[in-house]
């Protein structure tokens, strides 16, 4: 079943590029290669996953982020097969795998401890997955080899996996989990082992191959910057559901609770009561005394309603006069700043005692920044910078 | 190197001195001698107080007229063989046992594996020759082995001072030193390791023989080395459960020293009976390390 | 406790130590060999404080003496084992001026023991005992009829019987110093030879009847006969009676008796001395005194079951010890025995592969 073919070439590029549009989760024609429909996963008492739909389409790079505990690992070992859901099904390409065992799914996995072979050498560790699937002895050497080309180890093909470097170690599972052409990639915390900027570096490549390839990967991870980089896709979880499926950018933009939107990058959080303005917005009257902040509307809401205005630090404007003709203007004092170099992040304590994060590019020299601790200041944005959220 | 590190390593080399290399000497020494009726019942003795002429007389007196003595009797080869024969098949069968109890400890819950550990260490609160006697109750024509099959309506079976005596007292003796080792090397081993073997299309079975097992070769190999070596010199459990043709290097060497008095002959026995186990030791060590590069 | 106080402590129980060795006799005899009451006795009688240990074999004890420092003051070996050691220079002479008990001793053992230890410089005897046939009377003669040769070497050695006793199996003594003399007087040799041409005539004999043995060992039998694991063993005099003992208090039904091989039965006899570089020589000497007490040597064969080298002692002998032939052949029995005495080292060494290649084949 898991027979390996030559890597496909995409007909069209995939992933989130400038110039193509793919994203066949908006078109209803679209087929997707895996569908999650009602899957639950208990572990004695322990609910793992709840009731989880969900459908990945093939060429996707899709994300699996949450917090340790949320199920995404759990989830991930299910399509790998070393789970199998307690009520539900799974498919791939339309097939019930369920009660598919690991060694039969054309699924393969790259382990968060790599799980190379200890006592197989880079090039035996490689041709491990293929020389089960009975291919021709020729056709592995090649294969083996062009999978090494693909990381550039060809140099360290004789090596033990504790005589290389763990960067190495790291491209030597990817090419392992990618000789036998899955249909599926699953990438269990790829990078989790490696240091910042091999990180960061290693998060590029994996996108080239990805793309290069054409394999759909699902990858696990707690790191959404991670997540944002790669994915096409990015599912954010929580205690064993999915909080929001979306594509990074909207999962940025547009989060669908206040779970997500704080798990996803900074925010700043002001609840209040709710009442629709129109045309999707919705203000919120947050304090007695001060004009009501507005926002989009995560959905649909009535009047009254509690809800939590999220707005990213960086969409905040900071003056020192109050600006004109803007309705999102609160005031407060600089409370802290915190100096990154290229970026500042300030503190502003509102008077009921909510601390609003801003963040200001540092054009000027530090000397000359216009505003320091204790000043008053003004803060601003725009009416579609925030989201007003119910959940 | 700093006075610590040296006296780090000097302490092992002083162990090996001391309990191995210094009693090796003597018995090499006695080995070279010649059988006397006196006190010690070898000749020559040294005497260190005769000073240089007195050594190099002691030396030429030395020779190896013993081990030409053990080629010219078949009794000897034939007996290192038949030793060796015993403990091979012994630790095959020891393997053969011990692993399965190994690898179902090593997946056994966490929480149970302390108790099961005892267990197989349990036997060992109890004195051997206790455990080697309650097998001659066991195997004895009217031991509970023989009641058992009487009860179940079988025949009669005859095997304590058989060979299968001895190899059930063997493997029985030994088992702990095979499951230990094992034990620890396939408990270090990560789970994931036999995951991926899985997922890269090998059967459960599969994963086993080509990852599992490879990977567990350190732990057989110490195992069956704890129980080849002594397993080899073994002398009470074939006298105790063996029958008279259990033909064993231990029990020769034993004949040499007690029933000969030969201190000399018996001496050269040992001697060679440690070459023939250290010489193979060493070739593999060897080898190990060069596959470790 | 400070270091200093520790330190005199241990000083003082080092010297405390050095003084009760003064005061210890340490001696080493067979396994159940004595009366544990006597040593009791010996100790309340001379003050002495008495270390008792056992073993159970000549070589065991041989190899202790030979290397030297055993430590012990009084050893009990059997008196061909005892003839050689002598040479190897082991003992000390006695002091017959401080066993004034030694004329209690009985002539007829002291000429037999003569040949061991002329003079008896070195020695006296403690027990004495033949090596014969332990046999299950009602088995053996189930298989064999009623005539089976039941006082007779022939019964273990003759193939024809021991073909029919196998199925209820015979043990033999793992001793070649036992089994070669039986063999070579059933062939009506000298069992004492020291001839290599003779000793080889055994092994045949032996050889022809190896298929049937059950187990060669020297101990197990006691309990085997006992038990009616066997039926027949060749054994010592006083396991076998032991033997009859546990069959009748268990009252299993099986009934065995001791029989003194009509061929001619092998006579040892086990001799008390004092090792050359025994620790404390005066107590061992008021030990070996205490132990010829004849009401002392009594006690101690009415609890074992084995004749003593004592003729004084024999006026206190229970009925079923000086009136068991078993134990005390009668004069006629006594005739027909014989002692043996330690081979030369080569043909020690001939016999033991001998009996190497009886018992294994190889």
């Amino acid at each position: 079943m898991n027979q390996p073919s030559s890597p496909q070439t995409p007909a069209q590029p995939a992933g989130p590029g400038p110039a193509t549009a793919f994203h066949p989760w908006d078109d209803p024609e679209a087929v997707p290669l895996i569908r999650f429909q009602g899957v639950t996963k208990r572990f004695g008492d322990f609910t793992a996953i709840d009731d989880i739909d969900l459908d990945i389409y093939p060429r996707e790079f899709f994300a699996l982020l949450g917090p340790s505990g949320c199920g995404k690992t759990t989830l991930m070992r299910m399509l790998a097969g070393f789970e199998s859901p307690s009520l539900g099904a799974i498919t791939l390409e339309g097939r019930d795998i369920v009660r598919v065992p690991p060694h039969k799914r054309a699924v393969n996995m790259m382990f968060q401890s790599y799980a190379l072979f200890p006592h197989l050498t880079v090039e035996q560790n490689i041709a491990f997955g293929l020389k089960r699937s009975g291919m021709e002895k020729d056709a592995i050497e090649a294969r083996v080899a062009e999978m090494l080309r693909m990381v550039q180890l060809q140099k360290f093909a004789t090596r033990k996996p504790h005589q290389i470097s763990g960067g190495q170690r790291q491209r030597v599972a990817l090419a392992r989990a990618l000789a036998k052409a899955p249909k599926l990639l699953l990438l269990d915390e790829p990078l989790g082992a490696l240091d910042k900027k091999l990180r960061q570096q290693t998060q590029f490549e994996l996108v080239d191959i990805q793309e290069k390839t054409g394999t759909t990967f699902v990858i696990v991870t707690h790191d959404q910057e991670e997540a944002m980089t790669v994915a096409s896709r990015i599912a954010v979880m929580n205690e064993g559901r999915i909080a929001q499926v979306d594509t990074p950018g909207r999962i940025y933009e547009s989060p669908a609770s206040v779970y997500v939107a704080d798990f996803v990058g900074d925010v700043n959080l002001i609840e209040g009561n709710a009442r629709p303005i129109g045309q999707g917005m919705a203000e919120i009257h947050w304090r007695e005394g001060v004009p009501a902040i507005r926002g989009q509307a995560a959905e649909p809401l009535a009047e009254g309603d509690r809800a939590t205005l999220a707005i990213r630090p960086e969409k905040i404007t900071v003056s020192r006069e109050r600006p004109e003709g803007r309705n999102n203007v609160v005031q407060g004092r600089v409370h802290d700043i915190a100096y990154l170099g290229n970026i500042s992040t300030y503190h502003v304590l509102l008077p009921d005692g909510v601390i609003v994060q801003a963040l200001v590019a540092n054009s000027r020299r530090i000397a000359r920044r216009d505003f320091t601790w204790e000043d008053e200041v003004w803060l601003s944005w725009s009416d579609t910078a925030g989201v007003v959220l119910t959940r | 190197m700093d006075f610590r590190r040296v006296s780090l390593i000097a302490l092992p080399y002083a162990w090996l001195l001391l309990l191995f290399l210094v009693p090796f000497g003597i018995v090499l020494k006695i080995s070279l001698s010649d059988y006397a009726l006196s006190i010690p019942p070898y000749t020559p003795t040294l005497d260190i107080t005769g000073g240089w002429p007195a050594i190099r007389d002691f030396l030429g007196q030395l020779d190896v007229e013993n081990y030409v003595f053990l080629t010219e009797d078949d009794l000897y080869w034939k007996a290192y063989l038949s030793s060796l024969r015993i403990a091979l098949i012994s630790t095959f069968v020891t393997l053969l046992i011990g692993y399965p109890l190994a690898y179902a400890m090593a997946k056994a819950p966490r929480e149970w594996q302390p108790t099961l550990l005892m267990l197989v260490i349990l036997p060992f609160w109890t004195s051997f020759l206790i455990r080697v006697y309650a097998w001659i109750g066991i195997l004895s024509s009217q031991g509970y082995l023989n009641q058992t099959l009487a009860f179940l309506g079988l025949e009669p079976v005859t095997v304590l001072n058989t060979n299968v005596a001895v190899y059930i007292g063997i493997v029985y003796t030994y088992l702990p030193f095979m499951v230990l080792p094992i034990y620890a090397t396939l408990e270090k081993m990560e789970g994931d390791l036999i995951e991926a073997a899985q997922d890269l299309g090998c059967t459960p079975t599969e994963a086993f023989w080509r990852v599992t097992l490879p990977l567990s070769r350190p732990g057989i190999i110490a195992g069956c080395f704890l129980v080849f070596i002594p397993a080899v010199g073994e002398f009470v459990i074939p006298s105790l459960l063996g029958g008279s043709e259990t033909l064993m290097i231990g029990k020769v060497l034993w004949e040499e020293f007690f029933n000969n008095r030969d201190w000399p002959v018996a001496s050269a026995v040992a001697v060679v009976l440690l070459l023939i186990l250290v010489i193979p030791i060493v070739l593999f060590q060897k080898n190990q390390e060069k596959e470790q590069e | 406790m400070t270091l200093k106080t520790s330190l005199v402590a241990l000083a003082a129980g080092l010297a405390a130590t050095a003084a009760a060795a003064q005061e210890q006799v340490r001696v080493y005899n067979w396994s159940d060999y004595i009366d544990e009451e006597l040593l009791t006795e010996f100790e309340e009688e001379t003050g002495y404080d008495l270390i008792y240990d056992v073993f159970d074999s000549n070589e065991l004890l041989e190899t202790k003496l030979l290397a030297g420092g055993s430590g012990y003051d009084v050893v009990v070996p059997t008196g061909t084992f005892l003839q050689r050691q002598i040479s190897a220079g082991a003992f000390q002479p006695l002091d017959y001026d401080k066993l004034p008990n030694a004329e209690n001793l009985w002539d007829v053992i002291r000429d037999r023991t003569e040949k061991y230890d002329p003079g008896h410089e070195y020695s006296i005897n403690y027990m004495w005992g033949t090596t014969g046939l332990g046999v299950n009377v009602d088995e053996v003669r189930a298989i064999l009829g009623e005539d089976a040769p039941i006082d007779s070497l022939a019964l273990i050695l003759d193939p024809a019987n021991m073909e029919k006793l196998a199925e209820c199996g015979v043990h033999f003594l793992d001793a070649p110093t036992e089994l070669i003399p039986a063999a070579l007087t059933y062939l009506g040799e000298e069992g004492d030879s020291q001839d290599p041409e003779v000793i080889a005539k055994a092994e045949p004999v032996l050889t022809a009847v190896r298929p049937y043995v059950t187990k060669f060992h020297s101990s197990e039998y006691i309990n085997a006969l006992a038990n009616g694991d066997i039926c027949v063993a060749i054994g010592w005099s006083g396991d076998v009676l032991q033997a009859r003992d546990r069959a009748a208090e268990a009252d299993n039904g099986i009934t065995i008796e001791y029989h003194i091989p009509k061929e001619g039965a092998l006579m040892w006899f086990d001799q008390m001395a004092i090792p050359a570089d025994a620790p404390n020589p005066e107590g061992a000497h008021a030990f070996l005194n205490f132990i010829m007490d004849a009401e002392n040597m009594a006690q101690a064969s009415n609890y074992v079951y084995y004749a003593n080298g004592n003729e004084a002692s024999q006026q206190f002998l229970n009925e079923d010890v000086i009136g068991d032939t078993a134990i005390y052949p009668d004069e006629e029995t006594l005739e027909n025995t014989y002692t043996t005495s330690p081979w030369p080292p080569r043909v020690q060494r001939d016999v033991t592969r001998m009996w190497t290649r009886i018992k294994s084949g190889t």
